[in-house]
């Protein structure tokens, strides 16, 4: 479960920084809706996969 | 081709019908006297996933979105969808901090975040600390949403309906809604207020888009004729420093902002939980989208606006708009706006009932502490109404900087629940003196190094927690018996 969280939480914060670097270095010249505003998205429905993942373990007492 | 203003009778019928719809949706959703403080501020933590969901996601949005984030995009493009996308990403805190919270909230029986946190560092003066913290951030941030109301009334019907007018309104209906029946009459309001958000904004929008060729039309005209609106640093409102100050206080909002923190101490079960979460993030990125779509629409249509808080009254009264959308559309963001105010007026409530009262007086019991609490609602109300009047212009920044007072509370919450060296005096320094720093940066309008308020309040505050709690007592009985029983518990329940 520990190496699970490491493993989450990792993926989380890279995920986090690329939304963060991706648009101002790369997509920063794309001037169309194909570059930034598709990327956030992406990257949004990314991070609700991870969210389901993460909880995917979550179980209530009998 | 110029606007026209809404008929004034019609935006009567339309406020009418959704109040009356409102008023017996709570009048509904009474069950009985309340049993106890958990009956009346947290629905009896029994709470389902759909309608926490719906509950969380009127919350959450306000008349910022269609109106505030509109404005942002209108003025500094896409940057704007970034700004919200990651504020939404940043749910992924209650993937892990959601089960702690509503562990110990059900073992331990509190009531409120700032009960929680006075527990857990076995102090009172850090529930009384936070709790007044909440309430000197979230005023602000109330008393925005009920401007924005004040402006939309007033700009639709081109003062037919006056500021005051539609200021009062909202105030009014916010404090009926919260007190009819607590957290239930707002969760099932909310519900219903969520539902019309975003069926009414997602309409709208799809109604412009096609007015203005549809969707690659749409797209193609953005590109051609505001290609810096498509990129970010894009025409240079949205510079990285710009950007970083926006994002950081809205990235912790889920366990930052009391009225939002608390619902995680109200479903059912952690099955309910993983609904509520999963399906608010659905909700959130169409309503972002939609939001965008709708700002991005105004800056096709009226490039020259002389204010970006003009693009949504604008756009509503607008040719592409048929009056009886735009008016179904102004009840939307109506309900946005008032959902997030009882809301928070309910939650403020709870804090001063349970933590600053409950705290100041010698152990009140739970019936004299519900009266104070429904006292306080309208108290509140009318504070945050008085703000209003003050007309502080760009809704956006008022938004942001109470978001970035209550960022300094994330080191204690942190550390409440992964950091057992955290003390109460870390605590109460990083709160007050992050909180102070942030007060004093909004004040004076100064930007350190180009960095926002938010940044240095974190900085600060974390920098505070890790020092002072090294050189303080830790709360020993009390870290373990917390921290102790969500190790065995979290095991248990499969939480990472």
């Amino acid at each position: 479960m520990r190496n699970k969280r490491i493993l989450a939480v990792s993926l989380v914060m890279g995920l986090i920084l690329s939304a963060y670097w991706t648009p101002y270095t790369w997509l920063s010249q794309v001037h169309a809706w194909t570059g930034s505003f598709l990327f956030w998205v992406m990257f949004v429905l990314a991070a609700i996969l991870l969210n389901v993942w993460i909880t995917s373990g979550w179980r209530d007492s009998r | 081709m110029e606007g026209f203003p809404v008929n004034p009778a019609w935006v009567g019928w339309g406020i009418a019908v959704y109040v009356a719809a409102s008023l017996w949706i709570a009048l509904l959703s009474r069950s009985g006297k309340a049993q106890n403080l958990s009956d009346y501020f947290l629905a009896k933590r029994s709470l389902g996933g759909v309608v926490a969901a719906l509950s969380y996601g009127a919350t959450t949005y306000s008349a910022f979105m269609l109106i505030g984030l509109a404005g942002l995009t209108y003025q500094g493009g896409v940057g704007a969808l970034g700004f919200e996308l990651i504020y939404l990403s940043g749910m992924v805190l209650v993937a892990f901090f959601g089960p702690r919270f509503w562990l110990v909230g059900k073992k331990f029986g509190y009531v409120t975040p700032s009960e929680m946190l006075g527990d857990r560092y076995d102090s009172k003066a850090v529930a009384v600390t936070t709790a007044v913290a909440g309430c000197l951030f979230l005023i602000p941030y109330s008393a925005v949403q009920l401007a924005g109301v004040g402006y939309l009334l007033e700009g639709m019907t081109d003062g037919a309906v006056s500021f005051t007018a539609g200021a009062v309104l909202a105030t009014v209906l916010s404090v009926v809604l919260a007190w009819i029946a607590g957290m239930r009459s707002v969760a099932w309001t909310d519900a219903f207020q969520s539902i019309v958000m975003i069926v009414t904004a997602t309409a709208v929008v799809l109604v412009v888009i096609e007015a203005l060729g549809g969707f690659g039309t749409f797209f193609d005209t953005l590109e051609r004729e505001h290609p810096a609106w498509m990129a970010v640093p894009g025409n240079g409102f949205f510079s990285f420093a710009t950007f970083f100050g926006l994002t950081l206080p809205w990235f912790f909002f889920s366990i930052s902002n009391p009225q939002v923190s608390q619902r995680l101490f109200m479903p059912a079960t952690l099955r309910e939980m993983r609904r509520m979460l999963l399906i608010f993030m659905v909700f959130g990125l169409v309503y972002t989208l939609v939001a965008i779509l709708w700002g991005f629409s105004a800056l096709i249509r009226f490039p020259d606006l002389p204010s970006a808080d003009l693009a949504t009254p604008k756009l509503l009264s607008s040719e592409l708009v048929p009056p009886v959308l735009g008016v179904v559309v102004m009840v939307g963001i109506l309900a946005a706006a008032i959902s997030t105010v009882d809301s928070i007026l309910l939650t403020l409530s709870s804090l001063f009932a349970r933590d600053i009262y409950g705290n100041l007086r010698r152990n009140p019991d739970w019936t004299r502490q519900l009266q104070v609490g429904k006292i306080v609602i309208p108290l509140i109300a009318v504070l945050a109404y008085v703000f209003a009047r003050l007309k502080l212009n760009l809704i956006a920044v008022l938004a942001v900087s109470s978001s970035a007072g209550l960022l300094v509370m994330v080191p204690a919450i942190f550390g409440a629940f992964f950091w057992k060296r955290g003390t109460a005096a870390g605590v109460l320094a990083s709160v007050i003196g992050g909180g102070l720093l942030v007060l004093w940066l909004e004040w004076t309008q100064t930007k350190l190094w180009g960095q926002a308020s938010g940044v240095w309040g974190l900085s600060i505050s974390t920098v505070l927690f890790v020092t002072v709690s090294l050189f303080t007592r830790k709360p020993e009985h009390k870290a373990e018996q917390f921290l102790g029983y969500l190790k065995k518990s979290l095991e248990e329940k499969g939480v990472m």
